[in-house]
């Protein structure tokens, strides 16, 4: 009798489980819910996730090697597109640390807009990896909102520096130009919308059933195997380590500001997103304290070593023409020195570690990235999960592949 | 602050610790390559130090490092190698892998720096210490070469398997290619030809990548 024929005869057989042996599936490189390209070579049983393996790489764009093969200005536009949504910030990390390895002091409404810049760039960088979670998990409407907060803050920036995302406008010694006029009246009439529209996403996810349901105790991760393996900034956070650079080693302006560190308690994925609306509100706060404590005054250091020389004296003075010829074709002489200089990105602990030996381009930069050890934690955290969880998962973590890939 | 956690250290480790060459606020000890496992897991569990952040590994060639301003590789040991800048002598130790740690409740940094020798490029892994070593490490190899002894899968991670070399390493040519499939002659109008695959500064049409796999009238 053969085996089809012996289900006919039983009527159990229907009713007892199917055979089934691991399956590996690929998710990406090239799917929309892969944020960048990554790949994941998935193992399954059935529907639940044995085994991940995470391939990178398709993005990368050798950004050490041409690094070390431009002047320390020319650099700048590369750290844009480490992370494109907020790059502010990475051009904040990257000045900072050629900074500290000069030992500049920068102006005091410099760091001012640095902060204030930053923060602006903290809210696009939460409000899209919201956005992101909402519209994956079919809440199309949440995206559209921060799609138009993000928007209006693009508007701000674009109206700085000219371009919404590869923004290139900080400057060893300061930033490229002052704040256009009315420009801060501008920032404080859209940023009740922004704050708004904030408000509208926390209505409609944080107490949303299906939401809830879809990322509470998903993706959960310990405290400590957090810190083992890396992580930072609102990842770490969410699992209630309280740690934040801008707390545990204030730079900048920082100390002046009155902000608060939210902390969550689960280390899953709700936790990270109402970390990062937390978040948003916070820095929505550390802007306005800027704004209202921003003192008049220069931008950018008068010392022609480092920053470019006014206009006026390039076209009428024999040392501004010198000053700017030597800027622009050897680059700023950067005494020698190893550092490593870090700030609070938005997904964590930004780092550039840099070797100059005193020429006018960098000897050495390598980045470290806040996502690149959390995408390494991507198979512990959806070990275990049915295949649908990915998705909320690798949202909350907020991977950007510029930046993890280099 | 942090330098009482490089007290604590050779306290603890007085043989391990070569030197101490903190620069701008950073604090740096090298370390002696034998003991590195076993000072990565004093400063990770003693309460005092705390180092439970592992945030970087990263890697430096010292092959181009001296010029006049650095006055021969000051960076790369205590003894100052004897470098001519004409000839281009091997600089030893060659490599440097830096360990950037930090802590979160103590709120200290250190920087753990080990020096190789070009012709001995293994480090023993610290994957056992801090889980996200893993990652770290083998970029650190894909870039650069260096062999982490003892970790379980030292594979390249950004750059695809058949790639041949170490992209990081100085004597890599910035322009060198290495495609998986025949590149189009498409000219570069801006830089010109680069150093295609028949070697440096032979025009890519030239070469046998450049005309023999492509059709002559498909961009002419």
């Amino acid at each position: 009798m053969t085996e089809e024929a012996a289900h006919e005869h039983d009527p159990l057989a229907l009713e007892s489980e199917l055979p089934s042996s691991p399956m590996t599936v690929n998710l990406g490189p090239s799917h929309p819910a892969m944020h960048g390209t990554v790949r994941l070579v998935l193992k399954l049983e059935g529907e639940t996730i044995v085994e991940t393996v995470p391939e990178i790489g398709f993005l990368h764009r050798g950004f050490s090697k041409s690094s070390e093969n431009s002047t320390w200005t020319q650099v700048l536009p590369y750290t844009d597109r480490l992370n494109y949504v907020s790059p502010y910030l990475n051009n904040v990390a990257y000045v900072m640390g050629v900074e500290k390895l000069i030992g500049l002091q920068i102006p005091e409404r410099a760091e001012y807009i640095r902060v204030l810049t930053g923060e602006l760039s903290r809210i696009t960088d939460h409000l899209t990896c919201i956005g992101a979670i909402g519209l994956e998990l079919g809440a199309f409407t949440v995206f559209l909102y921060a799609i138009e907060a993000r928007e209006l803050l693009w508007d701000r920036i674009a109206e700085l520096s000219g371009a919404r995302v590869t923004v290139s406008w900080m400057r060893v010694g300061g930033c490229a130009n002052d704040l256009p006029p009315g420009w801060g009246e501008k920032l404080l009439e859209c940023l009740p919308r922004v704050m708004e529209l904030t408000s509208e996403i926390d209505v409609l996810l944080t107490r949303n059933r299906i939401f809830v349901d879809r990322t509470r105790d998903i993706g959960v991760i310990g405290a400590d195997e957090a810190l083992d393996w890396g992580f930072t900034g609102p990842c770490l956070r969410a699992c209630g380590v309280n740690y934040d650079v801008r707390k545990a080693h204030p730079y900048s302006v920082y100390p002046r500001m009155d902000f608060e560190v939210p902390l969550g308690s689960r280390g899953d994925t709700y936790d990270r997103y109402v970390l990062r609306l937390e978040e948003i509100r916070q820095s929505h706060k550390i802007m306005l304290q800027c704004l209202e404590q921003m003192p008049p005054g220069p931008i950018i250091v008068d010392d022609w070593r480092y920053a470019l020389p006014p206009k006026k004296d390039v076209f009428s003075s024999i040392e501004g023409v010198m000053a700017h010829f030597k800027l622009i074709m050897e680059g700023i002489q950067v005494p020698p020195g190893e550092i490593y200089a870090y700030c609070e990105g938005a997904n964590g602990e930004l780092g550039f570690h840099i070797v100059s030996n005193g020429k006018g381009k960098p000897y050495t930069i390598q980045v470290r990235a806040p996502g690149f050890p959390i995408l390494s934690a991507l198979p512990r955290l959806i070990k275990g999960h049915a295949v649908a969880d990915i998705i909320p998962i690798f949202d909350s973590i907020n991977m950007i592949g510029g930046e993890v890939e280099q | 602050m942090a330098q009482a956690l490089i007290d604590l250290l050779r306290e603890a480790h007085p043989d391990a610790v070569l030197s101490t060459p903190g620069h701008r606020g950073d604090e740096v000890a090298v370390v002696r390559r034998e003991r590195l496992v076993e000072v990565c897991r004093f400063l990770k569990e003693d309460p005092r130090a705390d180092l439970k952040l592992l945030a970087q590994i990263a890697a430096v060639d010292l092959l181009t490092y001296a010029t006049e301003a650095t006055g021969g590789a000051a960076l790369a040991s205590n003894e100052v190698p004897a470098y001519d800048l004409e000839h281009k002598q091997p600089v030893e130790p060659r490599y440097h892998v830096a360990y950037n740690l930090g802590s979160v409740t103590k709120k200290h940094r250190l920087r753990l720096r080990v020096e190789l020798r070009s012709d001995d490029m293994k480090v023993p892994t610290v994957t056992g210490i801090w889980r996200t070593a893993d990652w770290w490490e083998r970029y650190v190899y894909d870039m650069f070469g260096v062999e982490f002894v003892g970790h379980p899968n030292l594979t390249r991670i950004m750059m695809y398997p058949e790639f041949q070399g170490f992209p990081l390493r100085k004597d890599y040519p910035v322009r060198k290619r290495q495609p998986l499939v025949p590149e189009l002659d498409f000219p570069d109008l801006v830089r010109g030809p680069g150093p295609g695959p028949g070697g440096a500064g032979v025009p890519m049409s030239q070469t046998h990548v450049g005309r023999a796999n492509v059709d002559p009238d498909a961009y002419d």
